[in-house]
């Protein structure tokens, strides 16, 4: 983007919601950001479009969104072009911080008013905070756009200070010693080809609509332990993975999410939640710095930012929110971070599109959506990721919302084809409070090296199908006619399903497994589906042995699930396995 | 002060009237339309689209009467609502008018209608249960101070009735109701109630009738909601009582098409999901001030129409109210995992485990019209079903506290199955099962 330093200005002709029209004389530069001067308040606006002016042969259009209410602007009203594309503030000071979808500290707003009010800002990072700088560059080195030229511990992460990613080579003309200092102030002057100089500072800013590069770019291989077991046994995602989780209101999307943001093994967990309810966000940032992160033993904060675009907040946010939030993602990847993303939810920030495309008057696609948001979908998530050159990756979790609970609208279908995973939460289960209502015979995944092996996942999805099926049987022609094997098999699917793909998300002990717990689960329920069981019912007839089949499994699944809650030390968790083994041979099992 | 006046409409709607060229009004700010000679007031309008060439208003008391004489006179401010003290005990219309034909009310202070978003982090982690007596709310889905949650039900379900019930046995400082395209049977059955027992005097009365201007109905949420905040601000508990959102959905869907807007579902505007949000997300518990509770009815025929389901994504649950029961099926309470670990130790458990048995029993059911629930566990099934439905999703009674009504899930699961069958845990079995 050119370097323009003239004020160059122009005037409201058209104010329609958050879209307005203004002419103008100069130039404009498509995808610019503009400040519109209303009642004295500053108001942020992005160029979407410019136009010859029908009226006056030498002015032009400019067709703008506007991220704040507008009440108040009148026709005149002075808009002020910045030059510069919509961009995030990359420094130290990013995590544990909570903003609004531009960017905007929301604490610090708060100091000001309860409420937002247009026209509010503040310095998205604290500039006041000191930060203990290393260099690891000297006078006369030559760096380039995403270099190392130093460090800084921000909380347990080793933040690295880069080049800001426009620079082509440059040489080092001065760098500081080891030293305290805040993001406002001089690390490095350096010299480009053409002889000018920049300065630099811990903090830059980077265009959201501009990906920042891989290094070296690979296929999401290495699975993310997420402490869900109907995840990480049948849909695990690796990391740098994609994955859309649709679901109807009401089925578990955001309890999901929470658990993500608590139990997925990761350096740095970005959540932007994106239209969706405020309250959620708050549970987040105020309840998890609560909450102490698994492995570092630290607030949960500490390895969070929070971008928190809630459903009242101005429309044309939302679509900045989630460009805002992929981009301190791929800056952390950059450094060699595993980011995971959550972004709640899509279909907010598609609907977004939406209305802005309705008021710029564009021909409506499908329910009304922009004809080209599937690729627009593709594009957000293309820019997740793992790269081998860094040994980052960012991992990007997009809940959707669909219309109706139905996923053949377009937002759903446009997801399942952008990302390698899909998550579908089930309205049956979750209303037969089978949490979480993932369905383990509805979902895709790209990982094919898990935390089981291939065989015993597809062994396990087949009980669990056959139990589906026989269910379905048993609903139409009534259990009398089902054979007695295939009532054991319906048994065995139930029980897979009741004490290991279901788990109680506010239960303690149950809320999170880990891979060393999922092998002993795997090795339990491995044993059940190979098992053949002699219930030595003596002379009774088919439907008395099935009712003692279903007492004996019901036993079972009680045993297991008191397992799941209490077993906590490595010798009560190794109780599973043979309390199965037991039960297989119909002895008696430890309480 | 003087104010300008403008006498050039040029096009008069349905509940729009444009002005030629560009008067120098501001978005959202007021105007009142005066008759010609008389200068009788005879509505207020609002800017709603403006441009050099036309700007376009919403008239609060609709067109009917309007000529391209009626002139218009600039207020200079964006539209505000009302506040004092002294409205408690009254009713007033969509713009804040007085409208029981008492006296007027002399406003203490005039409140901004735009429902500013609260800064999210002066939100308190919602915590306060909100005891209804009502067994299918209490046990299975709490309801929580600052929630906000609708009763979603047919036409003819008994919702408002349902509504009533929960705002007599609320706990809170304030009552807030805010009726959109009301029957004046509705209007009045909430009138009584609420005299009888003795909350009138803590109760606003926002009314819109069936049949007023739509506009007034378009902004009835806006104006009770305005109210409702300045309370919360000054350290009240608020409940506000929102009937019907599909009749204001229905008054924004007509607006949305008499302004062209491009629509996307049934003919509703795209932002239906924003317009809806803008006005739910009022409910709040306000660090160092009060709360604000919304209670919704949303009316449907199905739940995937437009309406009731971008309330969902926007609700912390939903009531469901089906021939006159509260289902436990399709309600949902979200923020009920905030309160219900705090009572006693069976709450949650004997929540789940009656819920995973009732979804058995909906397959038995279903399985029973096709005549193929006949082996003993599905029977027994569908006499918990029955039993269930008979005594717990039953709303309208005397209201039980919450430990006798755990007692009584008890004794209903005593009554039908055998404590293995329940999926409960051991503990909690020696320690309930035989007490109930």
């Amino acid at each position: 983007m050119n370097d323009i330093k003239k004020k160059r200005t122009g005037n409201l002709i058209s104010i329609q919601d958050s879209l307005v029209r203004a002419r103008f004389f100069d130039d404009v530069i498509m995808g610019e950001t503009a400040e519109i001067s209303v009642d004295g308040k500053f108001l942020q606006a992005e160029v979407l479009q410019i136009q010859p002016d029908p009226k006056n042969a030498d002015a032009g259009i400019v067709e703008m969104q506007v991220f704040e209410d507008l009440t108040g602007a009148k026709i005149g009203d002075e808009v002020v072009f910045k030059g510069t594309p919509l961009s995030v503030l990359l420094g130290p000071g990013l995590l544990t911080s909570v903003w609004d979808g531009l960017q905007n500290p929301l604490y610090k707003l708060s100091e000001e008013d309860h409420y937002l009010k247009p026209g509010m800002n503040a310095p998205a990072l604290d500039e006041e905070a000191l930060w203990d700088f290393t260099p690891s560059v000297k006078v006369g080195d030559t760096v380039s756009g995403g270099d190392v030229i130093g460090n800084v511990p921000e909380g347990k992460v080793d933040h690295k200070i880069l080049v800001p990613f426009s620079f082509g080579a440059c040489k080092v003309e001065s760098i500081i010693d080891k030293s305290s200092l805040n993001i406002t102030q001089q690390v490095a002057v350096i010299v480009d080809e053409q002889n000018k100089k920049h300065e630099l500072q811990l903090a830059f800013r980077q265009p959201v609509k501009t990906p920042i590069p891989f290094v070296d770019r690979a296929i999401p291989s290495k699975p993310i332990s997420t402490g869900v077991r109907v995840i990480d046994l049948l849909a695990p995602v690796g990391y740098g993975g994609t994955v859309g989780n649709p679901g109807p209101f009401g089925a578990g999307k955001t309890v999901l999410q929470h658990s993500l943001c608590k139990y997925a093994v990761a350096d740095i967990i970005i959540m932007a939640a994106c239209g969706e309810r405020a309250g959620e966000a708050v549970e987040v940032f105020k309840e998890f710095a609560e909450l102490e992160d698994p492995t570092t033993g630290e607030s949960l904060m500490n390895r969070m930012c929070i971008f928190g675009n809630t459903s009242s907040m101005p429309v044309a946010a939302r679509e900045a929110s989630v460009f805002i939030a992929l981009t301190v993602g791929e800056y952390y990847r950059y450094q060699g971070k595993k980011v995971v993303m959550l972004a709640d939810s899509t279909s907010r920030w598609a609907q977004a599109l939406r209305e802005r495309s309705g008021r710029q008057g564009d021909i409506p696609g499908p329910e009304a959506f922009p004809m080209d948001i599937p690729d627009q979908i593709k594009g957000m998530y293309q820019r997740a990721g793992d790269d081998l050159g860094t040994g980052g990756s960012l991992t990007f979790i997009g809940t959707v919302s669909p219309a109706g609970g139905n996923f053949q609208e377009p937002v759903t279908q446009a997801t399942m084809d952008a990302t390698g995973g899909f998550w579908g939460l089930s309205q049956d289960r979750a209303d037969a409070k089978k949490y979480p209502a993932i369905d383990p015979l509805v979902y895709t995944t790209s990982v094919y090296d898990g935390f089981v092996s291939w065989k015993d996942r597809q062994k396990m999805i087949q009980t669990l199908n056959d139990a589906n099926d026989i269910d379905q049987t048993i609903s139409t022609i009534g259990l009398k006619k089902v054979p007695v094997s295939n009532y054991i098999q319906f048994q065995k699917g139930l029980t897979i399903d009741f004490c290991v793909m279901q788990q109680d998300a506010f239960e303690k002990n149950d809320a999170c497994t880990r891979p060393a717990r999922l092998d002993v689960i795997n090795e339990a329920v491995q044993n059940l589906i190979d098992s053949d069981i002699d219930f030595n019912a003596g002379d009774v007839d088919d439907e008395q042995l099935k009712e003692l089949i279903k007492h004996k499994f019901d036993e079972l699944r009680q045993w297991w699930r008191a397992w799941n809650y209490s077993a906590i030390s490595e010798e009560e968790i190794s109780t599973l396995p043979s309390a199965v083994d037991k039960f297989i041979l119909q002895e008696e099992y430890a309480v | 002060m003087i104010r300008k006046e403008i006498n050039k409409i040029s096009e008069v709607g349905k509940a729009l009237i444009s002005v030629e060229g560009n008067p120098g009004v501001a978005l959202n700010h007021v105007v009142e339309l005066l008759e010609a000679d008389t200068n009788q007031s005879l509505s207020f309008a609002k800017a709603i689209n403006i441009t050099e060439d036309t700007t376009r208003f919403q008239v609060f008391n609709g067109t009917t009467g309007l000529s391209t004489q009626t002139k218009i006179r600039m207020h200079e401010i964006p539209l505000t609502a009302g506040f004092s003290n002294k409205m408690l005990g009254r009713s007033f219309d969509g713009a804040g008018e007085v409208s029981d034909g008492g006296p007027d009310v002399i406003f203490e202070k005039e409140v901004s209608t735009r429902l500013d978003t609260l800064n999210p982090t002066v939100r308190n982690v919602p915590k306060q249960a909100l005891w209804t007596g009502i067994p299918m709310i209490d046990v299975f889905n709490t309801l929580v101070k600052s929630q906000k949650i609708p009763i979603f039900a047919g036409p003819t379900e008994p919702y408002n009735r349902l509504l009533s019930q929960i705002a007599q046995g609320a706990q809170a400082d304030v009552i807030i109701f805010a009726g959109i395209g009301l029957k004046f049977d509705e209007y009045h059955y909430f009138k009584e109630q609420l005299a009888q027992s003795g909350n009138i005097d803590k109760t606003i009365m926002f009314t819109h009738l069936a049949g007023d201007s739509q506009i007034k109905g378009l902004m009835l949420p806006d104006v009770a909601l305005s109210v409702a905040r300045e309370f919360g601000d000054q350290g009240k508990d608020v409940l506000v009582l929102l009937t019907d959102m599909t009749n204001w959905s229905n008054i924004l869907r007509n607006v949305a098409n008499y302004q062209d807007m491009i629509p996307s579902l049934q003919g509703y505007p795209g932002s239906l999901y924003s317009e809806l949000a803008k006005r739910y997300e009022v409910a709040a518990d306000i660090e160092g001030a009060g709360s604000i509770t919304i209670i919704g009815a949303t009316t449907l025929e199905s739940l995937e129409d437009p309406v009731p389901d971008n309330t969902g994504y926007i609700t912390e649950g939903q009531f469901f109210l089906e021939n006159g029961k509260l289902k436990l099926a399709r309600s949902l309470s979200r923020l009920k995992q905030g309160v219900n670990g705090k009572t006693r130790s069976d709450h949650r458990a004997i929540m789940t485990a009656m819920a995973s048995l009732l979804a058995d029993a909906e397959k038995a059911y279903e399985a029973s019209e096709v005549g193929a629930a006949n082996d003993a566990y599905s029977q027994k099934l569908l006499r918990y079903r029955t039993d269930f439905i008979d005594n717990i999703e039953e709303p309208f009674g005397e209201p039980i506290e919450l430990e006798p009504a755990l007692d009584k899930c008890w004794a209903i699961l005593k009554r039908h199955f055998e404590p293995t069958e329940t999926g409960l845990s051991k503990k909690l079995i020696e320690e309930f099962w035989d007490n109930n």
